[in-house]
Formats: structure tokens, sequence, C-alpha cells
């Protein structure tokens, strides 16, 4: 409605309540100088994001004080601009697409806000509009947790989304992405979370410290195998934040008391390539750990590790880190460390030739960093209620 | 959640059992899967007695206190991640009105301060309600990835319970650890 309009309306519409107009308005609105008047008819459009960029990332909040209404923010990295969100349901997981856009996200509902019939639903979402294109259910359910990444992960080549649950039975429901529908629930022997080692395969975390590789068919078949243990998962565990690069078929794991895990995955299949401490004795001696929730980010092209660092005793590993240690793992050494103002939990870096790295911190603000020079870009307050998890592309 | 109403109370007493019984390095580990209602019900590792875990659970004894359960620092949260049912209607072994315990836990290790012993600690969610939203607490003794899930605190822990909505985190006493 146009402000003219809007007025002749307000005009026509106060006799009816007994209430006059003043005297001499519309001759006030006509005296009034062209360039004071508003636009008196504009169109009043809605946005789309167009082509998704390289430095965009996508904030995952799980809205702890409401956990069944979650968002994901639409952020883009070199202005610290909202772009759009997305209305999320209880503790979802998001994947993207290979190319971003398409939104993928897994959530569940109960028909009745907290109660009646729970549905467990793989949403899709148009990545340019930001709008709900279609569902699969998932008829096992999915893990309700507080949002890991690995929870959920879509294949190298974007055909399967791969959907971790416990029920307490741990499985892994698959969904074809192209043909959206749900194939079937590949049951684990207790192991955890899922990381893609290529297209049809992919490795969980089981008690006792080893991964099971699995590979699947296209009707969800799958065989599996178990590997001997690679870290002792009673006295120093690897995070569930590992990050997998498809790119350099390689995984990094980091574990309580900073060991680092390289693993190969070039054979689809899980391999421990070699492992070695993030922390010299100088280090350890001033109690620096790794922690936080996600806190590992690997830039592919200059084999860059990120991690989030702190000081405390053990059993501080959730804790948000004081500042980013940025490894060159091609030579086994930390090349910088980035203090941080506000303490973070999350990290990710974005997959370009000139990366951005994100820093989110525990009172939902987000840090950027020049990914090359690391020189601070900009800080981004008030995103949502508790954001806890970064998406970017071509991950 | 019917599919899994064969979780009940029976896995706490197991667990309950194996906290009691198993050595620090558990060969309980390495079992296999159980099957049970035509589902895969993992075993799992259960390891809470032992030196370390008490040196462990001894650091948050130190600044704790056993008398108001609506604190971060009440004795028995020394593993405990949400927000606290004192808060919320309800108390350390008591739901929130409308809210149901989970019959499933995990199990923690607590000492009590005033008489220096280690306890067991379930802790349940209750159930059935959106998040209460007060007394946000984060303890993280002895606590483990979700690879190990009956270590973990960030699992909505109302296995077995009417509803899946986690509301708040309570913390009932199960036992001596």
């Amino acid at each position: 409605m146009g402000a003219r309009s809007w007025l002749c309306a307000t005009v026509a519409v106060l006799p009816l309540l007994g209430v006059s107009p003043p005297v001499g308005a519309q001759q006030t609105l006509e005296s009034l100088p062209p360039e004071a008047k508003l636009e008196v008819s504009e169109e009043h459009t809605t946005a789309r994001l167009g082509e998704p960029k390289p430095h965009w990332v996508y904030v995952l909040d799980p809205v702890f004080p409401h956990l069944i209404a979650s968002k994901v923010y639409v952020i883009d990295g070199d202005s610290l601009s909202i772009l759009g969100m997305i209305n999320t349901g209880y503790v979802p997981n998001l994947g993207l697409s290979p190319d971003a856009r398409q939104l993928y996200v897994a959530e569940t509902y109960w028909s009745r806000g907290t109660r009646g019939e729970r549905t467990d639903v793989v949403t899709f979402y148009d990545g340019d509009r930001l709008e709900a294109v279609g569902e699969v259910e998932l008829p096992r359910g999915r893990f309700l947790v507080v949002p890991k990444k690995p929870d959920a992960a879509v294949t190298p080549d974007g055909r399967y989304l791969l959907s971790f649950n416990m029920d307490p039975a741990t499985s892994v429901s698959v969904v074809d992405l192209a043909e959206r529908r749900y194939v079937a629930d590949i049951d684990s022997p207790g192991c955890s979370l899922v990381f893609p080692t290529a297209e049809r395969s992919f490795a969980m975390l089981c008690p006792d410290g080893s991964f099971v590789d699995f590979t699947f068919s296209a009707d969800g078949k799958a065989e599996a195998k178990m590997n001997q243990p690679f870290f002792d998962a009673e006295e120093d565990p690897v995070f569930e934040h590992g990050v997998v690069s498809h790119a350099d078929r390689r995984a990094f794991f980091v574990s309580y008391e900073g060991v680092l895990y390289e693993v190969d995955i070039s054979q689809g299949r899980t391999q421990l390539a070699e492992s070695w401490s993030l922390l010299d004795a100088k280090d350890q001696a001033a109690h620096w750990r790794p922690g936080g929730w996600q806190l590992l980010a690997y830039h592919a092209s200059t084999d860059r590790l990120f991690v989030l660092m702190h000081r405390g005793p053990r059993w501080t590993h959730k804790h948000g880190g004081e500042e980013v240690w940025v490894f060159d793992v091609s030579r086994n050494q930390r090349v910088a460390r980035i203090p941080l103002e506000h303490h973070a939990i999350s990290l990710a870096v974005s997959q370009d030739s000139s990366p951005l790295l994100y820093a989110l911190s525990e009172s939902a603000s987000l840090a950027v960093f020049d990914g090359t020079s690391l020189k601070a870009m900009g800080v981004m307050e008030g995103i949502g209620d508790s954001p806890f998890l970064l998406y970017v592309p071509g991950e | 959640m019917t599919t899994i109403s064969f979780f009940d109370r029976g896995v706490e007493r197991l667990s309950r059992f194996l906290a009691q019984r198993s050595s620090r390095r558990s060969v309980l580990a390495r079992l296999g899967t159980l099957l049970a209602g035509g589902a895969l019900v993992p075993l799992l590792p259960v390891d809470r007695t032992g030196g370390g875990r008490r040196a462990r659970a001894e650091a948050f004894a130190a600044g704790a206190q056993t008398k108001d359960p609506t604190q971060c620092n009440y004795w028995r949260y020394c593993a405990i991640d949400g927000y606290m049912c004192s808060c919320c209607g309800g108390g350390p072994n008591t739901c929130p009105p409308g809210t149901q315990p989970s019959p499933s836990s995990w199990v923690g290790s607590c000492i009590n301060p005033d008489d220096g012993q280690a306890y067991l600690i379930a802790y349940r969610d209750c159930c059935g309600k959106d998040s209460c939203g007060r007394c946000a607490c984060l303890a993280l003794e002895g606590e483990m990835p979700v690879y190990r899930p009956q270590l973990n605190n960030d699992i909505v822990w109302c296995f077995g319970a009417p509803s899946m909505v986690y509301h708040c985190s309570s913390a009932a006493l199960i036992g001596r650890a």
C-alpha cells in the first residue's frame, strides 16, 4: 500500500471511529516541498540470494532456550551482514550441496509443537529463495543431541545425505538427494557419527577408539569393515569434530590432549597416516589444550589447519578457545597464533584462494580473519540466541 | 517411543552394575552387540570407577556445596549439562510438573564434599516440554565424546520416556561409587 493510499484509507476510517481528521491535513501534505515527500508508490519485493559465494557462511543456531524452534542464518563474510534465515526444527543438522545451491536440513518436529506425533525429516531448501521445496521422511528417526556437524553429512558427489541415528541402537539413514527418497538404514555395531570417505563410503567412530568403514550401494546394502583402534578412547579420546577434506582425500582428528591424527581416505576407507602432538613441552607446561565445539578447520589448498586452543586442566574440553593456532600440516609445524577477543567455540574457513577464517564466540558473535595474512577483518555481533555450528560452501 | 519400549530401567541397572564391577579398562568395551527386539543395541563400555576418575571428580568437589541445587556447583552436578530442574519446578531427583524422568540415563560419579565419598549419579533428563531455559550449567568431569554415549552429556537423555523433548537436567543418586 503506498503512502498516499494509506493516508486516504486512514482518513476514510477515522469518521467511523468517531474521530475527526485534523483540519487542513491535506493542505499540509501538499504544501510540503517535493524532496520531503515519500515516494508515493514503490514495489515491495522479496530478496533472493543469487549465486552462492565462497565467502558465505551458514550459521546453525539450535536456540537452546527454545530448542523446538531453531534457525540457520546465511551470512556474507565480506560485508558481515545477514542475507537470510531458515527456520529449522528440533536439534537440526545442515547439509549443503557441493555447489551450495541446495540446502538440506535434517530435523525433528512434533505435530503439536512439543506434543503429538513425531516426524523426522530431511527438508530440501532452494538456496536462492531459502524456501522449502521438498522433504524426505526418516522413518527410523535421527540422533537427538546438541547439534554436531558429523551427525549428518552429504557425500562428496552430492548424491546422498547420510544421517546418523541413535535410538539408542545406532544406524545411518541414507537419503537419495537426487531422487528425493529414503533408501535405507544401515545398522552400525555401536559406532557413532558419520564421516564420508568417498562417494559411496563413510566411516564411523567406535567406542574402542577405532573407525568402522562402510561401503554402500544404491539400494542401501552395506558392507562394514572393522579396524584396529588408532587412539586410546579411555585416556585420550578424539573430539567428534574432525574435519574431512575431500579435495585432499584426508581427514584430521584431534584428541583431548592435543594429539593430531591424520587419516588417509584416498582409498575410500580410513587409514591412519600419522599422528603428532600439537603441543611442545612449553605449551604443555602452560596447560594449553584444544577445546570448544567445532574446534578444527582446514584449508585444503594451503595445508593449513586451524585449531581452537585454551589454557586449562583436563575436563575443560568444551571451553571456548582463547586463541586459534595455525598449523602447516605439510611440515607438522605451527606457523601462527591468533588471539581472540571473544573466546570461540567453533571455527570454519572458506575454501577459495582468498580464504576467510570465521570464529564463532560463546556470546553469539562472529569474528572474521583474512585466512592468509590472519589479519582481523571485523566482528559481527548478535547472531541469534546461541549459534553453535558453521558451514561453508565446498567443504 | 514404542520402538524402544524394550529399553527400560534394566539398562540403567545394568550400567550401575557395570559401573560398580567393571575394571578400569573394561573388556566390555570390546563386546559386540546384543540383539533385542529386532534392533541392534550396543553394549557400551562402562567405566566409572578406578582411581583416575576419582581424581577427576575431586577437582569439582573442591569447589562444590551440598545445600543449593539451583547452583552449578551443587555437588551432584560434576558432569551435568543443561538447564537445572531445580530452577524449573523440580529438583535433583524430581521432574517439574508435566514432565517425565527418562528411564535411561548416563551415569557419572561425583564426590560429596561433606563426607568425602563418591556416589553414582544418574543424569536423567526430564522430558516432555520445551527447554526450561533457566540455570544453565556445564560441567565436564569424565565427560566423553558421543561415540561413548553412556559418558556423554550432549545427548537428549529421554530414551524410553513418553517424549523425546528435553526440558531440564536432573541428577539422581543411585548408589555408592
